[in-house]
C-alpha cells in the first residue's frame, strides 16, 4: 500500500479509537469534556516513558498506562459527575490545560516543550485498525447494555431517572471512565506510531476536535460519530496539497452539516447487524436472480 | 404498622410553606387520593415522600424502614414507583427500553456484561424485555414496543409511564395526576387500569387528581390540601360534605 495512504488511514484509526470514547461521554450521557484530550496526553506520555526508561514489554505499558489514565480519571470524575453539564465543560476545560502545562514543566520526565523522543515504533496499521474495531464494538456493547439505556435516559431527563432507581452518578462515573480509557490507549497507539509526541498536540483544541466529529456525524447515533470522525480527520490529510484552503473547505463543510442537519450526517441512524444481514441477503439475491436469469 | 407512614412532614421554600404538618398512613391495596387546589403543595408531598426534597421536619417510613432522608435511586429501589404530572418518558429510547431503564438498576450483570454479550448479560436482558411485555401489557400497550413515545398519543404515553412505574415493582406506587390531558374515554379507560392494577398486583397507591369523577370513584380515603396544609381527610362521601372543602373548591358563600 501506498506509504501515505497507509499513514493517514494509521492516524485515522487511532481518532476512532478516541472518538469512539466521546461518543460514550457526550452522546450518550450528555457531559462535554474539553479536556479529554489530557487523557490521550496521559496514555501516550505514560507508556512511551515506561518503555524508554524502564524497557518493558509495549503491551504491558500500554497496560499500565490505560490502568493509570482510568486512575486519573477516576479522581477527575468523582467532582464532574456531581456537576451541572456547563461547568463540566469549565472543570475538564482546567483539567486538560493543567496537564499540557504540567508536561511542559516536567522536563526532566516528559523532555518539556522539546517533547518525548525515542519512542521505539511498534504500531502498524494493522494494529491501529484491528484496536478501532474493537474500540467501536465495545462501545456498540455498551450503548445497547443497560448501562447505554440509563446513561441515556439520564441524557434525557435526570430526575425522571433518579426516579426510576437509576443511579445517576455511579453511571456517569461509568461512562466517563470507559471514555477515559479509549482516550488514553488512542494516545498509546499514537505515541508508538508517531516514534515522538510533544505536548502542543493535546489542549483543548482537540478535544473540541474530536466533540465536532461527533457532532458532524451524529451525536446520537455510533455509526455517525465513527463516520464524521472518519471523514473529518482524513479530510485535512487528503486536502494537503490545498494548503490553507484545507481548513476554509473544512470549516465550510461543518457549518453546512451543522446549519442544515443539526442532528448530524446520520442523525439517530445505526448500523445493526440486521441491517448488515438484510443487505447481504439482498445482495445474494439480486446476485442469486442474475444467474438464473 | 402501616406500609407507607408519613409523618408530620414540614417543607418550605425561603417564605413558602409548601407542606405544613401532612401525614398519611397507606397498605397495600388500598387507594388514597390528594385533592386540592393549584399551588396546594400536592406535587411537592410526593416530590417529599420519594426523595427529589428531603422535608424540613417530619419522617417517611415505608415498610418499617426510615427513608427520610435517602436519596431518591434508594427510594425506588426500595419500592416506591412514580408517575409524573407532565410526562416525562426518556427522549431517545424505543417504548420497551424506557420500560427497560426502570429494570436496568435491578439487572444483575457487571461492567464485563455492559462491554461483552457475556450469557449473564443475555440471560438478564431476557428477563428484562419478559417483564417489560409483562407490564406493558397489563397497561395495554404491549404492541408498541419499537414505537418512540413522542409519536403516541398522550393517553398511551400516560399508561407507558405507568408501565415503567410498575417496573420499579413498587410496594407505594404515587401517581401524579394521571388523568391530565386525557379525553372522557381516556379517563374512563384510566379508571380502570388503576383499579385493576391495585387489585391484581396489590400496592399502595397515591393519587393526586383534579378530575374529581375520578378521585371519588376510586379513591378509599381523600386527602384535601389547600395552601400546604391539610383540611380534611375521609372517605369521598365525608370529605364531599365537609364545608372546608367546599369552601376550598367554590370559595365562601358571601
Amino acid at each position: 500500500m501506498n506509504a501515505l495512504i497507509s499513514n493517514v488511514l494509521t492516524q485515522v484509526c487511532i481518532t476512532l479509537i478516541a472518538v469512539a470514547g466521546i461518543y460514550v461521554l457526550t452522546g450518550l450521557t450528555g457531559m462535554f469534556s474539553l479536556g479529554q484530550a489530557a487523557f490521550m496526553a496521559i496514555g501516550a506520555y505514560a507508556s512511551g516513558i515506561l518503555v524508554i526508561r524502564t524497557h518493558i514489554p509495549f503491551f504491558l505499558a500500554a497496560l499500565i498506562a490505560v490502568v493509570m489514565a482510568t486512575g486519573i480519571g477516576y479522581l477527575i470524575g468523582y467532582p464532574v459527575v456531581r456537576l451541572r453539564r456547563d461547568y463540566i465543560s469549565l472543570v475538564t476545560l482546567g483539567f486538560g490545560e493543567a496537564i499540557a502545562a504540567l508536561l511542559n514543566r516536567m522536563t526532566t520526565l516528559t523532555g518539556g516543550a522539546s517533547g518525548l523522543t525515542g519512542i521505539p515504533r511498534k504500531v502498524t496499521l494493522t494494529m491501529a485498525l484491528v484496536s478501532a474495531i474493537i474500540a467501536i464494538a465495545l462501545a456498540a456493547f455498551f450503548k445497547t447494555s443497560k448501562y447505554g439505556r440509563q446513561c441515556i435516559a439520564l441524557k434525557g431527563d435526570e430526575l425522571a431517572a433518579k426516579a426510576m432507581g437509576i443511579h445517576v452518578t455511579r453511571i456517569k462515573m461509568v461512562a466517563f471512565l470507559l471514555s477515559v480509557a479509549l482516550t488514553s490507549y488512542s494516545g498509546v497507539l499514537y505515541a508508538f506510531y508517531m516514534s515522538y509526541v510533544d505536548p502542543t498536540g493535546f489542549g483543548w483544541k482537540k478535544s473540541a476536535d474530536w466533540v465536532i466529529m461527533v457532532f458532524f456525524g451524529g451525536v446520537n447515533s455510533l455509526t455517525g460519530s465513527t463516520l464524521g470522525a472518519f471523514i473529518l480527520s482524513a479530510l485535512p490529510q487528503v486536502l494537503r496539497s490545498m494548503q490553507n484552503y484545507r481548513y476554509v473547505i473544512y470549516a465550510i463543510l461543518v457549518l453546512i452539516i451543522l446549519n442544515f442537519k443539526p442532528s448530524g450526517l446520520l442523525g439517530e441512524w445505526e448500523l445493526t447487524p440486521r441491517h448488515i444481514r438484510e443487505t447481504v441477503a439482498r445482495v445474494r439475491n439480486k446476485f442469486g436472480a442474475k444467474k438464473e436469469g | 404498622m402501616a406500609l407507607l407512614e408519613v409523618k408530620h412532614i414540614y417543607k418550605s421554600f425561603g417564605g413558602v410553606k409548601a407542606i405544613q404538618d401532612f401525614s398519611i398512613e397507606a397498605n397495600a391495596g388500598e387507594i388514597h387520593g390528594i385533592i386540592g387546589p393549584n399551588g396546594a403543595g400536592k406535587t411537592t408531598i410526593f416530590n417529599t415522600i420519594s426523595g427529589v426534597y428531603t422535608p424540613d421536619q417530619g419522617t417517611v417510613i415505608l415498610d418499617g424502614q426510615d427513608i427520610t432522608k435517602l436519596e431518591q435511586h434508594k427510594i425506588t429501589r426500595l419500592g416506591m414507583g412514580r408517575t409524573f404530572q407532565n410526562i416525562r418518558l426518556f427522549k431517545g429510547l424505543t417504548v420497551e427500553e424506557n420500560v427497560m431503564c426502570a429494570f436496568d438498576p435491578q439487572s444483575q450483570y457487571g461492567i464485563i456484561g455492559g462491554l461483552l454479550p457475556t450469557p449473564k448479560r443475555r440471560a438478564e436482558e431476557k428477563r428484562g424485555r419478559e417483564l417489560c411485555e409483562k407490564y406493558l401489557e397489563i397497561v395495554g400497550m404491549k404492541d408498541y414496543l419499537r414505537e418512540r413515545p413522542e409519536n403516541l398519543s398522550y393517553g398511551m404515553q400516560r399508561r407507558i409511564e405507568i408501565a415503567r412505574a410498575l417496573m420499579c415493582e413498587p410496594k407505594i406506587l404515587l401517581l401524579d395526576e394521571p388523568a391530565a390531558g386525557l379525553n372522557p374515554t381516556e379517563v374512563g379507560e384510566l379508571t380502570e387500569l388503576i383499579q385493576r392494577i391495585s387489585r391484581e398486583i396489590g400496592f399502595g397507591i397515591l393519587l393526586i387528581e383534579h378530575r374529581l369523577e375520578l378521585v371519588m370513584s376510586i379513591s378509599h380515603k381523600i386527602h384535601v390540601q389547600n395552601f400546604g396544609e391539610t383540611i380534611a381527610v375521609g372517605t369521598p362521601e365525608e370529605v364531599q360534605h365537609n364545608p372546608q372543602v367546599i369552601e376550598a373548591y367554590l370559595g365562601k358563600e358571601e
